[in-house]
């Protein structure tokens, strides 16, 4: 037996490899995705959250790049958006792809971003992590926001209108914002142009950087398991190696994720509507998109409550601290044992949802 | 209309139909391909040397058998029937011709049904108590069985979308059943028996993998790895033959079912394609896709291969059979019977007739439509019952393929020249490959005109732009 094993043949060294391995240390780097493991236990399955929305982020890049090649922001906005969708070979398909991707990529980064906070995953060494996931999901719904105007078709135009009157209400400078992200007293062209460069030169500029630094910490600090794991001995803990388990599983997510948005992209394909035209009266039943119909609607509800500008200012102010509470969870629920202070997060956090979800059952109640 | 309506709003009552039959495919056709799995793997197992693997790799045979007889046993049956009472109320005509042309296929079919349940509950209740080779038996009996139940409800199907011409040349007649070989081993007879047993097979190794993720990999991680390795194994058959089999089947299906795929192929481009090219590419999509999953998060982590992976295979797996069960009715349109019996469940010789003597001429099931009897149908209620009779198979007002979407800016001048343009059925007409045309006389037309019109646009909504431009 031993003779076996001293005569084994030993892996045959592949010359390209050893070429990029003595340059880039390519091996130094699967050690270390070797030695690095995430933990195993019921709720595991949240961990993928993370990579499907950097996935849906990548696909969003290529066909975001497809798209440039023909967009014409401006005054012939509308018609580029018509070519590429209807004249364009596979336009229309691309076209889809980027819409479908934006607002599944907006669906992941929510259930990750909650997924990380009932795990309470925020805390120490963590802060950063979750600071930077929400500047990354603020970023994100701007690339919503600017992008959701580009075709210029009614609904968008329309919807930027409502959109619009959100900054406008803040007291005081709120108007002079909203004049400056319009380019002018109303949504045309010149809104377009300026929300065109948001969306492809100064968004990414901003959001790149913050996602290498976002994966960066996940990559120092490893994926934090929930309080209940964490308080198990270390034998009673299961774990699997990063490389190639992790990952592995994270491509099939990857698969899934490109197969359901394949699906929705060829099966029900984004929509153009007519052109948009300032001097027609809005069409019924205009609202914002999915992810901003709950702050819209608390507003509206705020609105009802107390009307006029004091509504207006206690919406903004009630919504900006609620914002600010949910940012600085770090600094507040930080101790590793569960107490008072963990119990409120995790109250906080079931209002959170619940908030969120019936004020936009409640949006689209009200707008269909 | 010999048959009364069976209205289902907002989802449409081929919805139903479909609803039920994609969950009872993907359980009967487990049925079959689970028929030909088990057998296999009690072989596998007997012929083990190692006696630890050979009793673990039995033990957990015994617990997918317990799943198999649940699944197939309960939601099979129940679902099979409720296909029966579906199509009985939605397509009674269609049913009706069924059941003339293929009374014995059915009666030998429920036989083999039988043979099917009885020994499933045998194989399952015999397990460590008979011999093993005799319950290895069992096992290939079920298989036989189950597998002729294919073999027969195969011809059936196939014969809905390509009935034959022997079969088209005594339809009619009152003689079809003496052309029932023919019209049984149609022409997709057998690329379909080809493909559909290769799902089978397929959904064999995806329902194995539900009950191999429950294995506990800590414990027994030797044999939740040979089980849920050899159960992907079941997927290949499918993921190799599927290309070759699907350009025989295409190859198959008559000329004009060729060219509405072709155009859709053509169109693709454009993106102007099909319904039914867009659920072909879905199940290419999910297909490679549930090969993808299955490899990564299966065949190569088979130790970590939990239940909520094997869900997902599973939901992918449904996804792909949803889709080829809706492309296979869509590609029958504009029948429900080929080049006989269009989707709304008027025979095609019929139309001239109906043509001649109106729609609801001989439909002794609406009241007062003939306009005798001192029960004067109202033109309104008679475009009502028109609507249901030869559009309510696919359309629904508001819901599915809802016609007050489809017709929406349209006035009723413009709602009648659509109409008459169906009635008219030119051969050039976009319409002509996937809608059956309208039969009926001038009054139907104008008795539609004005319902579809009512619903559009109800008296005292604004006035469709069209009209008020025309006004102008």
């Amino acid at each position: 037996m031993s003779t076996n094993t001293i005569s084994k043949p030993v892996a045959k060294a592949n010359p390209l490899y050893d070429w990029v391995d003595e340059r880039l240390g390519v091996s130094e780097m699967m050690a270390f995705a070797r030695h690095k493991t995430v933990p195993v236990h019921a709720q595991s399955f949240w961990y993928y959250w993370g990579g499907i929305s950097l996935f849906l982020f990548l696909v969003q890049c290529f066909t975001g790049v497809l798209l440039l090649v023909y967009y014409r922001p401006g005054a012939e906005a509308y018609e580029s958006v018509r070519q590429i969708t209807f004249v364009m070979h596979f336009g229309w398909l691309i076209r889809s792809a980027h819409a479908w991707s934006a607002n599944l990529m907006i669906f992941s980064v929510l259930v990750h971003m909650f997924s990380v906070y009932f795990m309470k995953a925020y805390r120490k060494p963590r802060e950063f992590g979750w600071l930077s996931g929400m500047a990354l999901l603020g970023i994100a719904s701007v690339f919503g926001f600017s992008g959701y105007l580009l075709p210029m078709d009614e609904l968008s135009y329309f919807a930027t209108k409502v959109g619009l009157e959100i900054p406008s209400a803040i007291p005081w400078i709120g108007p002079a914002i909203a004049t400056m992200l319009r380019g002018g007293p109303e949504v045309g062209e010149f809104t377009v142009q300026r929300f065109f460069a948001l969306h492809v030169v100064v968004l990414p500029a901003l959001f790149i950087p913050l996602l290498a630094f976002h994966l960066w910490l996940v990559q120092r600090h490893g994926n934090a398991a929930p309080p209940s794991i964490e308080a198990l001995p270390a034998s009673q803990r299961k774990s699997m190696p990063f490389f190639p388990n992790f990952i592995r599983k994270d491509l099939a997510m990857w698969l899934i994720s490109l197969n359901v948005l394949a699906l929705l992209a060829s099966v029900f394909p984004w929509a153009l509507g007519k052109q948009a035209d300032s001097l027609v009266p809005a069409p019924a039943g205009i609202h914002p998109e999915w992810y901003f119909m709950s702050p819209f609607e608390m507003l509206k509800l705020l609105g009802n409550i107390l009307p006029g500008e004091a509504g207006e200012i206690a919406g903004l102010l009630l919504f900006t601290l609620g914002i600010a509470l949910w940012i600085l969870i770090p600094f507040y629920d930080t101790a590793k044992e569960s107490g008072q202070r963990a119990r409120a997060a995790h109250y906080f956090g079931l209002l959170a949802v619940v908030l969120l979800l019936s004020t936009t059952v409640i949006g689209y109640w009200a707008t269909r | 209309m010999n048959y009364p309506f069976w209205d289902i709003p907002i989802l449409g009552s081929g919805w139903v139909i479909g609803l039920i039959a994609i969950f009872h495919v993907m359980i009967s056709q487990f049925a079959v391909g689970g028929g030909l799995y088990l057998p296999l793997a009690e072989k596998k197992a007997l012929a083990m040397s190692d006696a630890k693997m050979h009793d673990a790799w039995l033990a957990q045979l015994v617990n997918h058998s317990r799943f198999f007889l649940i699944l197939t046993g309960v939601f099979g049956t129940i679902s099979g029937v409720g296909i029966w009472f579906a199509i009985g109320l939605t397509h009674p005509e269609a049913t009706s011709t069924l059941i003339h042309n293929f009374v014995f296929g059915w009666a030998i079919e429920w036989v083999f049904f039988v043979v099917e349940l009885t020994t499933a509950a045998v194989y399952y209740y015999t397990w460590n108590k008979i011999d093993a080779k005799l319950h290895l038996a069992v096992g290939w009996v079920y298989a036989g069985a189950s597998l002729c139940t294919l073999v027969i409800i195969n011809g059936i199907l196939t014969f809905m979308l390509t009935p034959g011409d022997t079969w088209i040349s005594v339809a009619g007649t009152g003689h079809e059943a003496s052309k029932f070989w023919n019209a049984f081993f149609n022409p997709t007879y057998w690329p379909s028996l080809c493909l559909r047993t290769c799902v089978c097979a397929s959904l064999a190794g995806i329902w194995a993998l539900i009950t191999a993720s429950r294995i506990d990999g800590d414990k027994q991680p030797a044999l939740k790895s040979s089980l849920v390795k050899w159960s992907v194994k079941w997927l290949v058959p499918s993921f190799v033959l599927m290309p070759f089999l699907m350009i025989w089947y295409y190859m198959m299906v008559p000329a004009s079912q060729q060219a509405l795929l072709a155009l859709g192929i053509d169109t693709i481009g454009s993106g102007t394609f099909s319904v039914v090219t867009r659920m072909a590419l879905v199940i290419i999509v999910t297909s490679a896709t549930i090969v993808g999953v299955a490899y990564y998060l299966a065949y190569r982590n088979p130790v970590e291969f939990n239940l909520s992976h094997a869900l997902a295979v599973l939901m992918l797996a449904l996804m792909a059979t949803g889709a080829g069960e809706y492309s296979r009715e869509m590609l029958r349109k504009p029948y429900v019977i080929g080049r006989w019996m269009y989707s709304n469940g008027v025979r095609v010789p019929y139309v001239a007739r109906i043509n001649q003597e109106g729609y609801l001429s001989r439909s002794n099931w609406v009241w007062g439509s003939t306009g005798t009897g001192g029960n004067s149908a109202s033109s309104y209620s008679r475009g009502e019952a028109i609507f249901r009779g030869e559009c309510g198979s696919c359309h629904t007002l508001n819901g599915y393929r809802p016609l007050t979407q489809l017709l929406e800016g349209r006035d009723r001048a413009n709602i009648g020249s659509f109409i008459s343009m169906l009635h008219d059925y030119k051969a050039d007409s976009p319409y002509h490959k996937f809608m059956p045309p309208m039969v009926g006389t001038k009054q139907d037309v104008d008795d539609l005109t004005g319902f579809l019109n009512a619903q559009v646009n109800p008296p005292g909504a604004q006035k469709p732009v069209q009209t008020a431009m025309a006004q102008k």
